[in-house]
């Protein structure tokens, strides 16, 4: 019994993983994504080279788009689940994996599992632009500062791309979960750090900032990098809870 | 008109453009009063450098109701997400009932703009209220002008909005971009301290229609940003008239 | 064996279904009957448990469909629309399916071959015509081979020629022991296709039995399906 159950969750994870990268519209956002990082990341590393620059500001430049970055996994995470209600895909998806906690499950951890080694490319190629411009600036700074601030964005993103998926399979709708998304990423989560900096620590996206700030920023540090994971990710649970037991009630 | 009435009643009968109402009457209102409450204190000891901007910044950064309208106007034709049939291009419906193209395209802008024009006075209305109430009598004399000015910028954002979609046929590109671009990490702004070219971005021209510290004019602004709406709109036209409905 | 025992289906304050109760039979074609409108997509999409009732069952063989062990050799479903994301080619729809079932891709081959869409596998299912989305979806369906299908509206869409074609598989199918149940608004080709028939007018069933008894006295099927639902239109509104 245990032995069927483990491959039958090995298939449907493997039939996501199958459905995400057959998605030409995953590709492209992928591919974008990675573009326009590059190009705001040289126009930053362009804008500083003029300026002074201390040793830990190659990273501080290399992840300066991070901001902009996160916009293109959010849209990843939302493609993932909303696609489903596309041409009433998601009939057939229950026809064949009926069981629906395992099937959003398994789509979230298919998500993971694509998105981590997408993030982890964008974000070193970001960095390493910068350290290839900037090599006359860069004497001090660690390889394993680097690798560990790299990873830690990779993982910041993989987890607000998570986050929008379950917020997609929530609403099902592509446009309104990206206006809501977009307006707490954009404009709610700005004022909240304005108006309301003690509490706004605790939401997503800037706990899951320490995941990868620790190290360079010049910010006062409220939680540290483990604290600003652990939060992050438990809002992702939270909301992927949440999209389980709606998915469950609801008429497909 | 039978057409501009048909996009009109097409649009309120979308469920999504109650979102675009109420983020655009109620957002730039809680902005500006947010905006307000900071700086109450250095306003009323008359040491505020930006009281000309209380108000008008929650009208520059409160766009996105503006921009979903816009986005949706369009983006609705194409809409494909349905769990129970194969989901309806509506646009091909469209154009069997108005078979002139340019003629669809103009009474669907139409009906942007009108129910643009009334969405701004809307907020308009509440962010002035919103203002008056926490800044009391200290809240700065809003100009007729520069209101006209807010107007326009709305106006044209949801016009924007509204081209870039018809080229996108998804809403995807064009929201993200302009919503971005409404926050507070704008790209434009950005590249405005790198390069002067930056201040003929439509939203930065435009926006100097009514905040005080302008690049250009507010008429300069608002003829720049003119300018970008009309040869997008020129260009959607050229593209919608060639390209195959169902592609 | 499916089995529909009483199940009701509230939607808002509408009552889509009150107490629709009916039986498909292995080795028969079921057919599902009913004006647009009346419940046969909502009893389905219960049945395959893609919808909740709000009281009474809908059985596979015993268990509801959520509790099968392996639902796509069980049953093979083809619902109305295409089932399908319009950007991923028929091949690349049919493979995750496959994959979710442990299938091998010969296998997903050997469907597009069944129903004829070898040729366009490669294109997106965007570009399929409505009777291309059919046969994608019957391809879907029969991928696991399964002992029972599902078919909402099979021939809507199709060419004659696949009209035809469907008939005689689905006869096929029910001659080798299997259970086919389908629904359809189309009286003269249900005629010539199913064994047993359920007429089905705003969410009651108003008939149910082999396809002699349910025409009983009138001329044709389509004459006995009149009379019932016309019947019905009078007291139910």
């Amino acid at each position: 019994m245990s032995v069927s159950s483990s491959r039958k969750t090995t298939r449907i994870l493997s039939a996501e993983l199958d459905k995400l990268i057959t998605m030409p519209l995953i590709w492209r956002t992928f591919v974008a994504t990675f573009i326009i990082n590059l190009v705001l990341t040289a126009a930053f590393t362009s804008a500083s080279l003029q300026g002074a620059a201390d040793t830990k500001s190659v990273l501080n430049i290399g992840l300066a788009s991070m901001i902009y970055l996160q916009a293109g996994f959010i849209i990843l995470g939302i493609l993932a689940t909303c696609s489903e209600y596309t041409g009433g895909q998601v009939q057939t998806t229950l026809t064949t994996i009926p069981w629906r906690g395992l099937q959003l499950i398994s789509k979230h951890l298919a998500l993971a599992v694509f998105t981590f080694p997408a993030a982890l490319v964008i974000t070193a190629s970001g960095v390493l632009y910068t350290v290839l411009m900037m090599q006359d600036t860069v004497a001090g700074i660690g390889i394993n500062t680097m690798i560990q601030t790299v990873v830690g964005a990779a993982g910041y993103l993989t987890v607000t791309t998570l986050l929008s998926a379950a917020v997609g399979a929530l609403l099902r709708r592509t446009t309104p979960a990206l206006v809501v998304l977009l307006g707490y990423y954009f404009i709610v989560s700005p004022l909240m750090s304005d108006f309301l900096p003690r509490v706004h620590n605790y939401f997503p996206d800037a706990a899951g900032a320490y995941m990868y700030m620790e190290t360079f920023s010049n910010e006062v540090k409220v939680l540290t990098p483990m604290q600003g994971t652990g939060i992050a990710v438990g809002w992702t649970l939270i909301f992927m809870a949440i999209a389980i037991v709606f998915y469950r009630k609801r008429d497909a | 008109m039978r057409a501009f009435n048909a996009e009109l009643s097409k649009l309120f009968s979308l469920p999504g453009i109650w979102l675009a109402f109420l983020i655009g009457a109620f957002v730039p209102a809680v902005i500006a009063a947010l905006d307000s409450t900071a700086q109450k204190e250095e306003i009323i000891a008359g040491v505020s450098t930006r009281l000309s901007e209380v108000g008008y910044i929650g009208l520059a950064l409160g766009v996105q109701g503006i921009i979903i309208l816009g986005v949706l106007a369009v983006s609705s034709e194409y809409l494909t997400e349905s769990s129970e049939s194969g989901g309806g291009n509506q646009i091909t419906t469209s154009l069997t009932v108005v078979s002139s193209r340019f003629h669809f395209l103009l009474a669907k802008a139409s009906a942007v703009t009108v129910i643009g024009i009334l969405l701004s006075i809307v907020a308009i209305l509440t962010t002035v209220s919103a203002t008056n109430l926490i800044l009391g009598e200290y809240a700065p004399a809003f100009e007729a002008p520069k209101l006209i000015g807010v107007v326009c910028y709305w106006t044209f954002t949801a016009l924007l909005a509204f081209g870039i979609t018809i080229l996108t046929k998804n809403g995807i590109i064009p929201l993200t971009v302009l919503i971005i671009n409404s926050s507070v990490v704008a790209v434009s702004y950005l590249l405005s301290k790198v390069t002067k070219l930056a201040f003929y971005l439509p939203d930065i021209a435009g926006s100097n229609m009514f905040m005080s510290d302008g690049f250009h004019t507010p008429f300069t602004g608002g003829l720049i940003m003119f300018a970008w709406v009309a040869v997008l709109f020129i260009i959607a036209v050229i593209v919608f008239h060639r390209r195959d409905v169902a592609s | 064996m499916l089995t529909i025992n009483n199940v009701v289906k509230h939607r808002g304050n509408q009552e889509i279904l009150s107490g629709v109760s009916f039986k498909a039979r292995p080795g028969r074609v079921t057919g599902f009957l009913g004006p647009n409108g009346a419940g046969k997509s909502s009893t389905l999409r219960i049945l395959l448990g893609l919808d909740r009732a709000t009281s009474g069952s809908a059985l596979i063989d015993g268990v509801p469909f959520a509790e099968l062990q392996n639902p796509l050799a069980t049953v093979g479903a083809a619902l109305d629309g295409f089932g399908a994301h319009r950007m991923r080619t028929g091949r690349a729809h049919l493979r995750w399916i496959a994959r979710a079932a442990g299938l091998s891709h010969s296998r997903v081959e050997e469907v597009l071959e069944i129903v004829g869409l070898t040729n366009v596998a490669g294109k997106r299912v965007g570009t399929y015509s409505l009777g291309m989305g059919k046969r994608l979806g019957m391809a879907a369906a029969l991928l696991g081979d399964p002992e029972i299908l599902v078919l909402d509206e099979p021939v809507n869409g199709l060419d004659p020629e696949g009209i035809r074609w469907i008939r005689t598989f689905l006869r096929e199918r029910a001659e080798s022991g299997k259970t086919v149940l389908l629904s359809s608004h189309l009286m003269g080709e249900l005629a010539e296709t199913v064994d047993d028939v359920v007429i089905i007018n705003h969410g009651k069933v108003v008939a149910d039995g082999t396809l002699e008894e349910v025409i009983g006295n009138h001329s044709t099927l389509e004459e006995a399906f009149f009379a019932l639902t016309s019947k019905n239109n009078g007291d139910g509104v």
